[in-house]
């Protein structure tokens, strides 16, 4: 019995049978498996240069089948490439940026560099393992840039340039900055805490006061860069906003740290009570690092947008009087004839005038199988020409064509991506401002009182140490922490904790159709068949003949009903574009696919002809997922509205939308018409989940509130999505749904419980009855609270009772 | 007893300092723009790979001395 074993390359498990075998019979060298010719190239390639060690730190991560090897590469050789992408150093090297696709692990960036060094010529390799981005710098006068990218594809990876923007620059280095802020705050602030260990201690066991002064000066020493080299940012943000007449976040953090600061400087110099730099330190670190998630997000969408653009055709080929002429795509003006060849992109948008040939639009509509082009058919930009060479006549230019409106409205909607204004944010202001104001009427209550400037002073700061949002400031963290844990040990990836509290707000989900409610692949309805044994064969070869995803389905439904198929060989087997196959046997014509016979059908349909006679039609159809319909009733138990969106047409989405009991359908649908419809939905007020795979529905997908990809989707679509389902189940989204709802539940919990906390104590504070060593037990006690609550969310079992 | 103390808090405090320095010149240099990479450093970490690495700095010195040597060719053939 055959069993199931991983390919020695890319560690991808495949049947023994289907796989190559090397070494069976050796008794020295390890039996090889391998899945494919391009990994074991690959293995080989490796091995003869000396770098299989690759193995061993690759270790249990599998790869991707090496990509198929383009002969394009003298493209990047170009003049017009060159001046566009390669710039020069200061030494005169050259340096190009790229990005790497198919890098999965370590290992792939650890091989992609050391292949790279050991090429002649190759001066520096600098890969980006978060967004697979590659510095390239080589000397011109050794090798040439298509060497390099050809030895990158000749180890299973491929490489295309990226136009480094003045935005992605920018990204870095405030990254970087921040970067360095967060962690002089994080150093400083964990010190502070170790110091506090001796200091808290010393409350129970008693301290002298030189060595209370000690402690109290080394914490000065680590609070004072926390609060103004890593504060510096709050600083700026609230004379930033005093001067817009505003009194924001950033104002009341900077004004609250500083108090207590100057407060802790007076009592380190001989003033009574107690410091409490500790309190500045943390309250700084808590709020930098989730000012630091914020700037990654920002990162990530100037890095997906790179991706996004780097798939853009640099050129395109057009038909001059005198042959034909590769021009930018900014030169392409209305009117001019556009040379499209197999696997190449169209340009801009345009009218068929000459061949006939298949076109993939799943950019566009999302359908993953080929769209049939013939004379006076539109062409839009960014589709594949999956069959044989055509011309079109450009009816756009490139500015107004479909590709760069598309690509300049996902820009615009990525760098404005919907915010839900956080519950612990809009909460955290109001008990800012009335913390602030309570200190202060304190302060003055008790200074009209008492009229000790110096003892108002230390009770109107005790107020604002014994009200630290220690516990408000970790209500959200913790839980969500929790909360996102539990989702990705389900193989759900929320890429920002807000996502939860937005996802257990929402009023719509809308679907996409295809790849997303639906499997994306045909399928054959059940037909009758009288046909002789050896018509039946016929069939059978002709549909092996292509590899069209109808011919596919035809063939796996023959192989499924009948076991004893044999393959006849046919003669001039010819492909037949945007129709079908066509070949001979014993001087009969057979042919397979849709015949030209001028009726509009609602399925997909194939013919099977044997001189020109119809012995059989075929309808198919895209087959459900099967949880599709658990998962639409989910949403409508918790009220939630269930939309299907698809560029499919209207009989085939009605079918669909009734199968699965949604709401409502909308058909033929571009992706434009897609983000659009979103948008109306959110201008309704209403929090929207957008639900899509493809790269048709990216651009929707950026306009939703929240946006959810499967995990087989288009790389563009997993790349702007917020929650990514790995596993590709729709019950997915219901787990998801409700983690996020009952994270959210405790969330408020949590918030609830600092609340109550702080309204119990801070009377006692402005009554002035607090010592120091009540406030801090009390503080630990707060937080202490809301951890132990946070966990009680992950309780097994739970959802399965819930749902039941 | 105390004065130790003091002693002991300003050399804690230089040592801090000066490892937050080296940590802050790591950072400028650009070895933690990538935070994935950074983790993974560990894999990286052999004999072999540490003779890698100079080779490719007498590899990249080599590169760049023929270079000028070139430059230096074609300035006095200009």
């Amino acid at each position: 019995m055959s069993k199931i074993i991983p390919c020695s390359h890319c560690h991808l498990e495949f049947d023994e049978s289907m796989m190559i075998v090397e070494n069976e019979n050796s008794n020295t060298d390890p039996t090889l498996h391998f899945c494919c010719n391009g990994c074991q190239g690959v293995y080989h390639l490796l091995k003869d240069d000396g770098l299989e060690s690759f193995y061993d730190k690759l270790g249990k991560n599998t790869l991707s089948k090496p990509l198929a090897r383009g002969d394009d590469s003298a493209k990047f050789d170009l003049e017009s490439f060159a001046s566009r992408y390669i710039k020069k150093t200061d030494e005169g090297f050259s340096q190009v940026h790229l990005i790497i696709e198919g890098i999965h692990c370590a290992a792939c960036i650890w091989l992609n560099e050391k292949v790279l060094d050991q090429t002649d010529g190759v001066v520096d390799v600098s890969i980006n393992f978060t967004n697979n981005k590659a510095k390239i710098t080589w000397d011109e006068d050794i090798m040439k840039l298509s060497s390099i990218i050809d030895k990158i594809r000749s180890i299973g990876y491929n490489a295309y340039p990226y136009d480094r923007t003045d935005s992605e620059i920018k990204a870095t280095k405030n990254k970087k900055d921040f970067f360095l802020r967060m962690s002089i705050a994080i150093f400083a602030s964990m010190n502070v805490m170790m110091i506090d260990v001796a200091k808290y201690t010393g409350y129970f066991t008693g301290i002298d006061e030189e060595m209370l002064r000690i402690i109290h000066m080394a914490e000065f020493i680590f609070a004072t860069p926390v609060l103004f080299y890593s504060g510096w940012i709050f600083f700026r943000g609230a004379y930033y906003g005093l001067k817009n007449r505003m009194i924001n976040m950033d104002f009341l953090v900077s004004a609250g740290a500083t108090l207590t600061y100057i407060y802790s400087i007076y009592v380190l110099f001989g003033g009574p009570g107690d410091s409490y730099f500790d309190s500045v330190a943390m309250i700084i670190t808590f709020v930098l690092v989730g000012k630091y998630l914020e700037v990654l997000g920002k990162k990530s969408a100037v890095d997906t947008m790179d991706q996004i653009k780097s798939q853009i055709p640099l050129e395109a080929t057009i038909i001059v009087d005198d042959g034909k002429k590769v021009v930018a795509l900014d030169e392409i003006n209305i009117d001019d004839i556009i040379e499209v060849k197999t696997g190449e992109k169209a340009s801009v948008d345009g009218v068929v005038i000459s061949g006939c040939s298949s076109f993939d639009e799943s950019s566009i509509s999302g359908e993953s199988f080929p769209v049939d082009k013939k004379i006076d058919d539109k062409i839009f930009s960014g589709t594949i020409n999956t069959q044989s060479v055509i011309r079109y006549k450009a009816t756009k230019n490139y500015a107004n064509s479909t590709l760069n409106h598309i690509v300049e409205l996902l820009e615009d909607s990525l760098n404005s991506k919907p915010k839900i204004e956080t519950t612990t944010n809009e909460m955290s202001k109001y008990f800012s401002i009335m913390i602030l104001s309570l200190a202060l009427g304190t302060f003055m209550g008790w200074y009209f009182y008492e009229g000790s400037f110096e003892h108002s002073l230390i009770i109107g700061i005790s107020v604002i140490i014994i009200a630290c949002p220690c516990a408000l400031a970790l209500a959200t963290p913790i839980a969500s922490l929790v909360g996102i844990s539990w989702l990705s040990k389900e193989g759900l990836l929320f890429k920002e904790a807000k996502f939860i509290e937005t996802f257990s707000k929402i009023d719509a989900v809308v679907f996409d159709k295809t790849g997303t409610i639906t499997t994306g692949e045909l399928s054959v309805k059940e037909t009758s068949i009288s046909l002789t044994k050896e018509e039946l064969n016929i069939l059978y070869s002709i549909s092996d003949s292509s590899t069209h995803p109808v011919s596919i389905a035809v063939k796996k439904y023959l192989e499924k009903r009948y076991e004893d198929l044999s393959h006849l060989e046919l003669q001039n087997i010819e492909q037949l574009p945007a129709l079908g196959i066509q070949a001979y046997y014993n001087d009969n014509i057979v042919y397979g696919g849709r015949l030209e016979n001028n009726v509009e059908y609602a399925t997909t349909i194939y013919h099977f002809t044997i001189n020109d006679k119809l012995l059989v039609t075929f309808e198919l159809e895209d087959k459900l997922r099967d949880d599709a319909i658990e998962t639409v009733k989910y949403f409508k138990n918790k009220k939630i509205k269930t939309i299907l969106c698809s560029g499919d047409n209207k009989q085939a989405v009605a079918n669909i939308a009734d199968e699965i009991g949604v709401d409502h359908f909308n058909a033929k649908m571009s992706p434009i018409a897609k983000a659009d419809y979103i948008k109306s939905l959110r201008d309704a007020k209403k929090v929207v989940v957008m639900v899509g795979d493809g790269v048709n529905d990216s651009l929707a997908l950026s306009r939703a509130d929240i946006s959810i990809a499967m995990g087989n989707g288009a790389d563009i679509a997993i790349a702007i999505s917020d929650i990514v389902i790995l596993n590709d189940k729709l019950s997915g989204i219901v787990k998801s749904h409700y983690i996020s709802s009952r994270t959210f539940r405790f969330i408020k919990q949590n918030l609830s419980i600092s609340l109550i906390y702080n309204i119990v104590t801070i009377p006692f504070a402005m009554a002035g009855f607090v010592i120091p060593l009540i406030a801090a037990l009390s503080m630990s006690l707060s937080s202490l609270l809301v951890v132990g609550n946070s966990l009680r969310i992950r309780k097994k079992s739970v959802f399965k009772k819930e749902n039941r | 007893m105390n004065s130790i103390l003091w002693i002991e808090l300003v050399v804690g405090i230089i040592v801090s300092f000066t490892l937050l320095g080296i940590f802050i010149w790591g950072v400028k240099q650009g070895q933690f723009d990538d935070g994935k990479k950074m983790m993974n450093g560990l894999l990286n970490d052999s004999t072999e790979d540490l003779q890698d690495a100079i080779k490719k700095d007498e590899k990249v010195k080599k590169l760049k001395e023929d270079k000028k040597e070139r430059e230096k060719i074609g300035e006095k053939k200009g």
